[in-house]
């Protein structure tokens, strides 16, 4: 297998299915993927729906960074932070600028149809099958120069962490099946006491979207959570869908909770807008009904809203893969706020309040886009900012880190989670070189730019 | 090895002896029920939408799939070893290929996810194959049953 996937790269993976199947006269056709710009913004142009023999699937070998970075705009430079994680998923920052590297990966995929088999390979060959550490590490920068000079084992044998929330002196983690409050002392470097869970969440036998991530209402009594669906589109049955694809509203005290809004088919990252104080989130849409189809989204999340998954993508589009229909469902479903365009797969936000990064990045959210597995071209590999005012998206989104893809279409890096730190710097997790990035602004060379941010 | 060398010229003689006959029909019953269950599978399917009776056809067509491969390197065995079955013939064993390429294009069907990996596609295809198996199966007899006249007139 290792030998034929070796060779499929070269040729990529569906030409060489498509040439093994040219002589039974079953070649499928493959169009390649429009303009992603058309995709981006609050009116994406949607293609009419294709249903595939064989689905594309189209991934970037990987290769080492080797010595050298992302690439951003004039004005920015970007540093590795610190190197050698395990699966470094995502980041938070704690009050005294602590940062939490969460390493996780997803469960082991039960394997249910021979297609799993198929997609086992094709996940380990994109490196996503690495290890993930099953801990939170903590960095610390003692001196200020930017250099974390402490590293610890903050937290250690959970279960798939992805969230992570600070509420007063209560650590919650999200992992996959539960989310656990930690006792935290500010400047605490290791936590070993048990944790006590505050409730369960989806989580397996088959746990197909396993991260959970979350954040605290600004009062500090709610948790939100981003729960995935347990399929690409019911194809596990919908009585697996039980209370995913949703947004979690938990309560903080009973641990109770509600569906405080549904059909979000991964809901990846969840940020509050800081003028309105508005929940958004970001979402991963479907696959497998063409290139430009679905276009993933950032929105903002309406308390009892429904965003169509299953049954519906982008406002009233139907799915004719889901039986049987929701039509009562469907008439109500919400178009999303903002494209990101299809298959970019955006994994972390991040809403941007601090002072470091120009002002233009005042207000808006940074997305980073992980990168498409089954589009050509690739689309994602980089992160992006969507600038923001008046609490609504403004403008087209702007690339700001990318070169995670090198000139030969390889894949280098793979941004993931996303933090902003106490000095204002954008962290950027990278789940398959195990970095974590920082930008920042680079006064040197663009002095006018550090005046007008003051 | 046997002691009695089976003729190869009358095909309807009852020689059971294993070295002696054709393996491959045997062999051939296999894909042939496990294409016709997925067929009923799809069919629960179809009317439940219940994605069990899918994964049965997934996996049932995977095996008749597998199986059909073994067919065919028995055959080839057979082949090579100068055995003819005394039930295959021609004609027949193209319908057979033209049921096991069938069925390969309803293996990439059925991957699909959701409802549409069976209707209305994949239940079409497994109808088709089932009814090809049938008819390759009823030809075959008509053939056998011509060529036996033959031997007694």
């Amino acid at each position: 297998m290792m030998h034929v996937l070796k060779i499929a790269h070269a040729a990529t993976l569906p030409r060489l299915a498509a040439v093994a199947i040219a002589g039974l006269g079953l070649a499928g056709c493959y169009d390649n993927g429009g303009d992603p710009k058309i995709q981006i913004g609050d009116n994406p142009v949607l293609p009419p729906l294709q249903q595939y023999l064989i689905p594309p699937i189209r991934i970037a070998e990987v290769v080492p960074w080797a010595n050298e970075t992302p690439t951003v705009p004039q004005g920015l430079q970007v540093q590795a932070l610190a190197t050698g994680f395990e699966h470094p998923r995502s980041l938070y920052v704690l009050p005294n600028g602590d940062v939490l590297v969460v390493e996780s990966n997803g469960p082991k995929a039960p394997i249910h149809r021979p297609k799993d088999v198929v997609t086992g390979w094709v996940q380990w060959f994109a490196g996503a099958k690495g290890k993930g550490g099953n801990r939170i590490t903590l960095l610390r920068d003692t001196n200020g120069d930017g250099v974390p000079d402490v590293r610890t084992v903050f937290l250690d044998h959970l279960n798939s962490p992805f969230g992570v929330a600070l509420v007063g002196q209560d650590l919650y983690v999200a992992n996959t099946d539960a989310i656990v409050r930690y006792p935290y002392q500010e400047g605490q470097t290791s936590i070993t006491a048990p944790g006590s869970k505050l409730t369960d969440l989806p989580g397996g036998p088959i746990d197909h979207h396993w991260t959970k991530s979350m954040v605290a209402s600004p009062d500090g009594s709610k948790l939100y959570v981003g729960v995935g669906s347990n399929s690409n589109i019911t194809e596990n049955g919908i009585q697996a869908e039980y209370e995913r694809a949703a947004v979690w509203e938990v309560d903080r005290a009973s641990g109770a909770h509600r569906i405080f809004a549904s059909g979000m088919r991964n809901p990846t990252g969840l940020a509050w807008e800081p003028e309105t104080r508005k929940l958004w989130a970001i979402v991963n849409e479907r696959d497998e009904i063409g290139p430009d189809l679905v276009p993933d989204y950032l929105t903002s999340v309406r308390d009892g809203g429904f965003y169509g998954w299953p049954y519906s993508y982008y406002g009233q589009h139907l799915d004719p893969r889901v039986e049987p229909q929701r039509p009562d469902l469907v008439a109500t479903a919400i178009k999303p706020d903002y494209a990101l365009s299809s298959h970019v797969a955006p994994l972390g936000v991040a809403m941007y309040a601090g002072t470091d990064l120009p002002a233009g990045y005042r207000g808006g959210a940074f997305v980073s886009e992980h990168g498409s597995w089954d589009r050509s071209p690739f689309n994602g590999y980089k992160v992006v900012f969507v600038p923001f005012s008046g609490g609504r998206p403004s403008g087209p989104a702007q690339d700001v880190v990318t070169g995670f893809l090198n000139a030969n279409h390889q894949a280098r890096g793979r941004p993931v989670g996303l933090a902003v730190d106490r000095s204002g710097g954008l962290l950027i997790a990278d789940d398959l070189a195990n970095i974590v990035w920082r930008v920042s602004s680079n006064r040197s060379e663009r002095p006018q730019d550090a005046a007008e941010s003051k | 090895m046997t002691l009695h060398s089976p003729s190869r010229t009358t095909p309807d003689r009852m020689d059971l002896s294993f070295s002696g006959e054709a393996i491959h029909p045997i062999v051939v019953s296999f894909p042939v029920a496990y294409f016709t269950a997925a067929f009923v599978t799809d069919l629960a399917y179809w009317r439940t939408a219940d994605v069990m009776w899918e994964s049965f056809s997934d996996w049932l067509i995977t095996a008749g799939l597998i199986t059909a491969g073994f067919a065919i390197i028995v055959f080839v065995i057979d082949l090579v070893r100068g055995k003819r079955s005394r039930t295959l013939a021609w004609p027949h064993a193209m319908g057979y290929v033209l049921a096991v390429l069938l069925s390969l294009l309803n293996a990439f069907v059925h991957a699909r996810d959701g409802y549409t990996a069976v209707v209305p596609t994949g239940l079409t295809l497994s109808a088709l194959v089932v009814a090809i198996l049938l008819i390759t199966g009823w030809a075959g007899r008509a053939l056998i049953a011509r060529r036996r006249q033959g031997a007694h007139t």
